[in-house]
């Protein structure tokens, strides 16, 4: 792989992202730290009456469970819990495949990432239904939501996420099977 | 102008997006390690009830500052209370000692005040007074109600004990002179001696009114005497006549007291009336069997010595005898009396009960004895009197069913009849027909004698002798009215007693000084100057 430069000033030009699976990777760690605080804080604090009741992301899953609301709790579910850790499983397969090639399952790694850098967007719903809230309840003192610090964890999750996803380059895992091909 | 190169620099080189999660584990590490070293205590406390409580949202508060949450409610071990767990902070860890207080904080409407009003809609939480002294733990029980003096008061807390229910209850004040000086705690039923416990508090500057020669007595109410010099109407403050309230003051005659401690007991009056009468809080019991009539002896009639009050009958023991002894036939009834040294105003503490104690002990020994005597001859009361009768043999303190007893002899109307009986019978015992006869002798023997004394005056001689004896005392006036101070024979030897007299003194004369110096027959005598009186210091 031969790298060029820029004949006026000398900066490396890359015919791929520079340090793509570094960045990719990295960021990939940050988020998996940042999901911790995430899960165990309180996403979202409930102010009624001087009384405050905070709620955990897994809290509010099983407390809509319990009122019935299955599908509301699946939602939840499924974008706060299955989508990050899955993106996360995904992402760092991803960069262990750019490195280890496969003939065979070429294409379908490739379709992995693109379903993976589309639905990442999608975490955000839970940053969103916290941001909206805090926005719209704001009763005086009566009720009051405020953001816990699960809330900007989780918003950190997913943004590290995204960009860990922008960074990471698919060609590279074609370009060792070129490598290996040569 | 040379065209230079730019530097290549070549190689793997890590990209500075690492920090990135350097920054984030640090972050993450640091809050790990501040929520560890500020890991606050975790307490249980016990309630009777759940009511309010629940996990994860009922608060904890001191001062009304936030400090902690309830984690868990489950039921204790012994399925009897509900035992909350309690996440405090970490500031909170001093204050949980032996004595920190728990109560549940949940609206409350007594008749003095509304409290808690807040929590109808915050929900209940739950707030404790933290502990001074002991050492930590971390298990408590709570108090069901709130306690009435804020957390950490400074003052005094006594307890107030009483044989009836007044109507005092938590909450109600506790007045010196009308004045609210502090409130009552808690009202409990001390199961065991069938008493009413009280507790009160009595705050920081007032605590210095109580000492020990005060006395507390229930002020609720109104009281209403009518007597021979018109009505009387006497009520505490409008708010003790409306709830009630506890009294308390020092009682005609007594002196300061010594200063009390924390969680002293004292006697709760019914009325002023009642602590003025009966203020004496040392005593002690003793027994006396009467083998006489009890009649007219009443609960409450005095003990006395010598006719000074010191003491009171607390109750005819009759239940007790008939459960000790056999019934039978001239059993002696015990009575129980209470003898308080502090009436003989020498000091109401224990020592002196001792002290009187030790000088009835010593009394019995020598003729100390109680009796029952009639008070009132109208309605018949009768009252113990205690005193010495040196006829009686020596005898000791005895004991009837842990109370010492002082012996009893006879008194009042049945001594009385006893002594009437003992003159009945020793005149019964009387020789009276001997002494009969002989006074009868005697009087013929005498009637004999009148009859010869009027034989000799009747006879002739007597009558002539009385005519001589007339004769003779006429011529006895007319010799003595010759020697009478104004005839020649009494005006010399009058004066020849005075020439004797003066001879006489002179010759006095010469003796003393004869007697003071013998030597003064030939030796010339000196005249001693005048004595002159020395001047004291």
């Amino acid at each position: 792989m031969e790298e060029g430069h820029c004949p006026r000033c000398g900066s490396s030009l890359h015919l791929r992202k520079a340090d793509s699976l570094q960045r990719t990777l990295a960021l990939l760690i940050t988020a998996s730290i940042l999901y911790i605080p995430a899960n165990v804080f309180p996403i979202m604090i409930t102010d009624q009456l001087g009384n405050s009741v905070p709620s955990t992301i897994m809290g509010g899953v099983v407390l809509l469970i319990k009122l019935g609301s299955v599908p509301v709790a699946a939602v939840i579910f499924i974008a706060s819990v299955i989508v990050p850790l899955g993106k996360f499983l995904v992402m760092y397969y991803l960069v262990w495949a750019a490195n280890n090639p496969s003939l065979t399952g070429q294409r379908q790694r490739t379709q992995l990432y693109r379903v993976t850098e589309f639905i990442g967007k999608w975490s955000m719903i839970d940053v969103f239904v916290v941001a909206i809230l805090v926005a719209l309840v704001h009763l005086g003192g009566i009720v009051e939501i405020r953001p816990g610090i699960a809330a900007l964890s989780f918003a950190g999750v997913v943004i590290t996420t995204m960009i860990a996803a922008e960074n990471f380059d698919p060609r590279l895992m074609w370009d060792h099977l070129d490598n290996e091909n040569e | 102008m040379s065209e230079t190169k730019a530097q290549i620099s070549s190689g793997r080189k890590l990209t500075p997006i690492w920090i990135l999660p350097m920054v984030a584990l640090a972050m993450g590490l640091w809050a790990l390690f501040y929520s560890l070293s500020n890991e606050g205590p975790e307490v249980q406390v016990r309630f009777s009830t759940a009511a309010g409580l629940t996990a994860g949202k009922t608060k904890v508060k001191f001062r009304d500052v936030e400090v902690g949450t309830v984690t868990e409610v489950r039921l204790s071990t012994d399925q009897e209370a509900v035992v909350a767990v309690l996440k405090l902070d970490k500031e909170t860890e001093d204050l949980m000692r032996e004595d920190t207080r728990f109560w549940v904080v949940t609206a409350r409407v007594s008749g003095t005040n509304i409290s808690g009003l807040d929590t109808l809609l915050s929900g209940a939480y739950i707030e404790f007074a933290p502990g001074e002294t002991g050492k930590k733990t971390d298990e408590f029980v709570g108090l069901d109600a709130p306690p009435q003096t804020p957390a950490g008061a400074p003052g005094l807390r006594v307890t107030l004990l009483s044989n009836s229910t007044h109507s005092v209850s938590a909450g109600d004040p506790v007045l010196y002179r009308g004045y609210t000086v502090g409130r009552v705690e808690k009202r409990e039923f001390r199961l065991e001696e069938r008493k009413i416990e009280y507790q009160i508090f009595i705050d920081e500057p007032f605590h210095e009114l109580v000492d020990s020669s005060v006395r507390f007595w229930d002020a609720s109410g109104v009281s209403f005497n009518a007597s021979a010099d018109g009505f009387e109407l006497n009520t505490a403050s409008l708010e003790a006549i409306l709830v009630g309230g506890v009294s308390f003051g020092r009682p005609t005659g007594f002196d300061n007291g010594v200063a009390v401690n924390n969680g002293e007991t004292f006697r709760l009056y019914s009325s002023r009336e009642d602590a003025e009468t009966d203020p004496y809080r040392h005593g002690k019991f003793y027994v006396v069997n009467f083998a006489q009539s009890l009649r007219g002896l009443t609960p409450g009639a005095p003990v006395e010595y010598r006719g000074i009050k010191m003491g009171y009958v607390v109750k005819i023991m009759v239940e007790e005898l008939m459960s000790t002894s056999e019934p039978g036939a001239g059993l002696a009834i015990p009575v129980l009396i209470r003898i308080e040294p502090g009436r003989l105003r020498n000091g109401d503490n224990p020592e002196m009960v001792q002290m009187l104690d030790d000088s009835l002990h010593a009394g019995v020994a020598n003729g100390m004895r109680a009796s029952l005597n009639t008070g009132n001859l109208l309605t018949g009361s009768l009252y113990v009197e205690i005193d010495y009768y040196p006829d009686e043999p020596p005898a000791s303190i005895g004991n009837y069913i842990g109370y010492p007893t002082i012996p009893s002899v006879a008194g009042g109307f049945s001594r009385i009849g006893n002594q009437v009986t003992t003159l009945l019978e020793s005149i019964n015992d009387m020789p009276l027909d001997e002494t009969v006869t002989g006074v009868n002798e005697t009087l013929a023997e005498f009637t004999a004698t009148l009859a010869s004394l009027r034989e000799l005056l009747e006879h002739d001689q007597t009558q002539t002798l009385t005519l001589e004896l007339q004769a003779l005392l006429k011529e006895l006036r007319e010799l003595v009215q010759g020697v009478s101070p104004e005839s020649a024979v009494y005006q010399s030897l009058d004066a020849s007693l005075r020439e004797l007299n003066r001879t006489l003194g002179n010759l006095t004369n010469l003796t003393e000084t004869l007697s003071a110096k013998p030597n003064s027959v030939v030796m010339p005598v000196d005249i001693p100057a005048d004595p002159i009186p020395e001047a004291r210091p």
